[in-house]
């Protein structure tokens, strides 16, 4: 009996210190999304944010980053640093690759005498890796994490704090909202590398055959739907490419935005001054998003069958193949296909070609409570050194890695296809220019910059948003529940999780 | 065919019953023929596209203008592909070449002995060896690298060799303890009354017979070795130490897939299991026949 009173009184303890925890990292974090903007004198007005103020901005400044770094640690440091991160796959276009070679190229020009042990994993197995290297004690000293994994490993104690001005930055360097994902029970724990926005692709060619304007997009989520009904309808092919794979981060990142829009949340992450503290997935707004999904894939099978196991990679063949007319889309995936059509030969050459030409892309839909997408990205982390292989942190080393990471110059080329700077500098280079030159996507992604909205910075939001909003979605898709019962099902669940349970 | 006989009639029945059940096997074959053969056709042939026509929909079934390009690629020592390509075949082939001639090493005087001798505990001991494949792999991939981590043996390749031992090796015994019991004990009493040493009855009369064992055994190692994924994921973190069922994951990003190159890998990956088998397949035959007109 006593060891259970023990027990209960401790459980209970400890689930007061859980929302203690929960409350201040809720408090910092609207701190982070609200009064931190205006209090704070940004690197640049977030508040005039559009495509036309990025692109006035765009080359009006130079930056010294050998010097700058220097000034943190001295360019003679000798040391060794090792380096985690997920880097360029086969994949990846071209550019992505020349510019990490460049990095490293530019950091050992910088520090000739810091050794470095670099490690470049896919974005599948990065996170079980560091999990299992952690329990190892075989991790590296510094890695860099999708804009999920930090917080995971914040609250678990692996990770030393790490704030912009450890490495020769201020906070004001960095966009609020990506500060807020490395922020747990009101320490920062990293630093942002890169912040991601998607956008919305169509093929003109596509919505003119079935009728609709080729230059105009979809408006609304409710347009969405209407629109992938009428070109299955009158071409017989897929409309929206919907993903509802379970247990794939593609899946939140593609349908969040939908149920933001229509006024939902997993939790309440897409207000003002988010508490984290009571599930949203029951909300009617998340129903509106559900039923949205339902209507397209169940009522007017107008998106791919496969959308069950379909992550985005799936969706781009059937693409560029003229068979799926519309979907969210990274930056990265329009450079893809620039990559591809330019490496495709022979006859194959003349309708890659004009695929791309007929490549449309727009801002994601509103809804009728917001325009809304994932800000993503991925933070810079410091492991402890009793993790580390070895068991040593070379404090200096490791700092000249993250400066120069971050700095605006290779914020912005390490970013080059795929996201934007997380150093907001970055957006000021002379390379910025050049990506908006070239990138004709990326002003569309950019811009939804403001219509960002972070996932919960909880170590549980991985959980949350790779498996019980999926299984929601399949839920729904399948015909296992009715839209109430998925709703409600996953907002139980969500609230079972927060209080400790599952 | 009334001024047939009533045997006749039965023999013309007969044979089509069994030209029935031969036509039934022969598109039960053939059903299975394209189970097996379309999906390795169809690896083969994306490998010869490019990107772009990799993605192409409805899919080309024989690519527009084929290419050789993800082949050169991946032998090109020059190429980083191509460098990390041949590194991990080079440390899938260490490891399956190492796990295999250990578990021989190990399993042929084991399965001997339980063959042969009569000791105190010999039933239990070898049931206990064949538990460890009762239970699924994964039941054991913490305990095992915690035991691993406690070794220092993580990110080694030391680390498989070892993992790929603790499941083969029962399998391989009760294999080769198989072949043993059906090779009778008189020819080795034979050689023995000859003035062979017990070490040389084995080696000489045993072993030749027990080829076509080993030689299976040797095979089945190598193939679980070279194709394991789960404790190489689990226990190796280093880019120059992973072995081709984890390396090949670097033609997943995040938002693509370089499927011609993820099919020209995968193929060059079958490539040499299937030599294996194809060149001790022969031998396997040979050993066989040899075994059983000298029992």
């Amino acid at each position: 009996m006593t060891t259970s009173r023990y027990r209960e009184s401790a459980l209970a303890a400890m689930r007061r210190r859980t929302l203690l925890k929960y409350s201040v990292a809720a408090i910092v974090a609207a701190g982070w999304a609200g009064g931190f903007t205006s209090a704070m004198a940004q690197s640049v007005d977030l508040s005039k944010w559009s495509p036309e103020y990025i692109r006035s901005i765009a080359g009006t400044e130079t930056f010294d980053t050998a010097g700058t770094c220097g000034k943190v640690v001295p360019n003679d440091y000798a040391g060794k640093v090792s380096y985690w991160y997920t880097g360029p796959f086969e994949a990846d276009p071209v550019i992505a690759h020349e510019q990490d070679a460049a990095f490293w190229e530019a950091f050992k020009k910088t520090y000739p005498n810091i050794e470095t042990d670099v490690q470049s994993i896919t974005y599948n197995e990065l996170l079980d890796k560091f999990r299992t290297s952690l329990l190892g004690n075989a991790a590296p000293m510094v890695i860099r994490l999708q804009i999920l994994g930090g917080v995971e490993f914040a609250a678990k104690g692996y990770l030393e704090p790490l704030k912009p001005e450890d490495v020769g930055y201020t906070t004001a360097d960095f966009w609020p909202g990506a500060l807020k994902s490395v922020t747990w029970d009101g320490v920062g724990y990293g630093i942002p590398t890169n912040n991601e926005t998607m956008g919305f692709i169509w093929n003109a060619k596509i919505f003119a055959d079935a009728g609709l304007d080729p230059e105009k997009p979809p408006a609304t989520w409710d347009d969405v739907v209407a629109y992938s009904k009428q070109i299955h309808d009158k071409l017989g092919i897929s409309g929206y490419g919907l993903v509802a794979k379970q247990n794939a981060g593609n899946t939140p990142f593609r349908f969040m935005p939908t149920i933001w829009a229509y006024g939902g949340g997993a939790l309440d992450e897409a207000s003002e001054n988010p508490t984290y503290e009571k599930a949203q997935l029951n909300s009617e707004g998340t129903k509106a998003a559900l039923q949205a999904i339902y209507d397209m894939y169940v009522r007017d099978g107008s998106v791919p069958t496969s959308a069950l196991t379909n992550t985005q990679a799936e969706n781009q063949a059937p693409f560029i193949g003229g068979q799926l007319a519309m979907m969210i889309a990274h930056p990265a995936e329009y450079a893809r296909m620039l990559d591809l059509a330019s490496k495709a030969t022979g006859a194959d050459k003349e309708v890659a070609d004009a695929v791309v030409e007929n490549m449309r892309y727009g801002l994601i839909p509103e809804g009728p409570a917001r325009r809304a997408v994932v800000f993503g990205g991925s933070n810079i982390h410091v492991v402890k050194a009793e993790y580390v292989e070895g068991g040593v942190v070379d404090e200096q080393a490791v700092k000249a890695l993250i400066c120069m990471w971050t700095s605006p110059e290779w914020s912005t080329k390490l970013a080059w296809v795929g996201s934007n700077p997380g150093n907001l500098g970055g957006f000021k280079t002379e390379w910025m220019k050049e990506r908006l030159d070239t990138i004709k996507f990326l002003d569309v992604t950019t811009s939804m910059l403001p219509s960002g909205i972070p996932f919960p910075v909880l170590p549980y939001a991985p959980e949350i948003m790779n498996i019980i909003v999926p299984d929601m979605m399949q839920n729904v898709l399948t015909g296992t529940m009715t839209v109430d019962e998925a709703a409600e099902d996953a907002a139980a669940k969500v609230d079972a999780l927060s209080s400790g349970g599952i | 065919m009334s001024s047939m006989t009533h045997t006749e009639q039965l023999s013309v029945r007969s044979r089509r019953q069994i030209d029935g059940w031969r036509w039934t096997g022969r598109i039960f074959l053939a059903i299975l023929l394209i189970f097996t053969v379309v999906p390795i056709a169809w690896m083969f042939i994306t490998s010869l596209k490019t990107g772009f026509a990799a993605m192409q929909y409805p899919p080309q079934w024989w690519p527009a203008a084929p290419t050789l390009e993800n082949y050169t690629r991946l032998l090109d020592t020059r190429d980083s592909v191509g460098q990390d390509f041949l590194r991990y075949f080079f440390n899938s082939m260490y490891v399956s070449v190492l796990t295999t001639i250990l578990a021989i090493l190990v399993a042929v005087p084991a399965a001997y002995a339980f063959s042969r001798f009569s000791f105190p505990g010999r039933t239990f001991l070898f049931f206990a060896v064949l538990m460890r494949n009762m239970f699924p792999a994964v039941v054991f991939l913490v305990p095992l690298f915690i035991l691993m981590r406690v070794l220092g043996l993580v990110n080694t390749h030391g680390s498989l060799i070892l993992t790929y031992l603790t499941f083969g090796l029962p399998l391989a015994i009760w294999l080769l303890k198989g072949f043993y019991d059906n090779i009778p004990i008189q020819l080795e009493q034979a050689a023995r009354i000859d003035g062979a040493t017990r070490f040389q009855a084995f080696f000489f009369i045993v072993m030749p017979l027990s080829t076509p064992g080993i030689i299976a055994t040797a095979i089945y190692s190598f193939i679980g070795a070279w194709n394991e994924y789960i404790y190489a994921y689990t226990f190796l973190t280093r880019q120059d130490q992973m072995t081709l069922p984890v390396g090949i994951q670097r033609f997943f990003s995040e938002n693509a897939t370089d499927w011609p190159g993820l099919m020209a890998a995968t193929f060059m990956m079958s490539v040499p299991v299937v030599v294996l088998f194809l060149v001790l397949q022969k031998y396997f035959v040979r050993a066989l026949t040899e075994g059983a007109v000298k029992s």
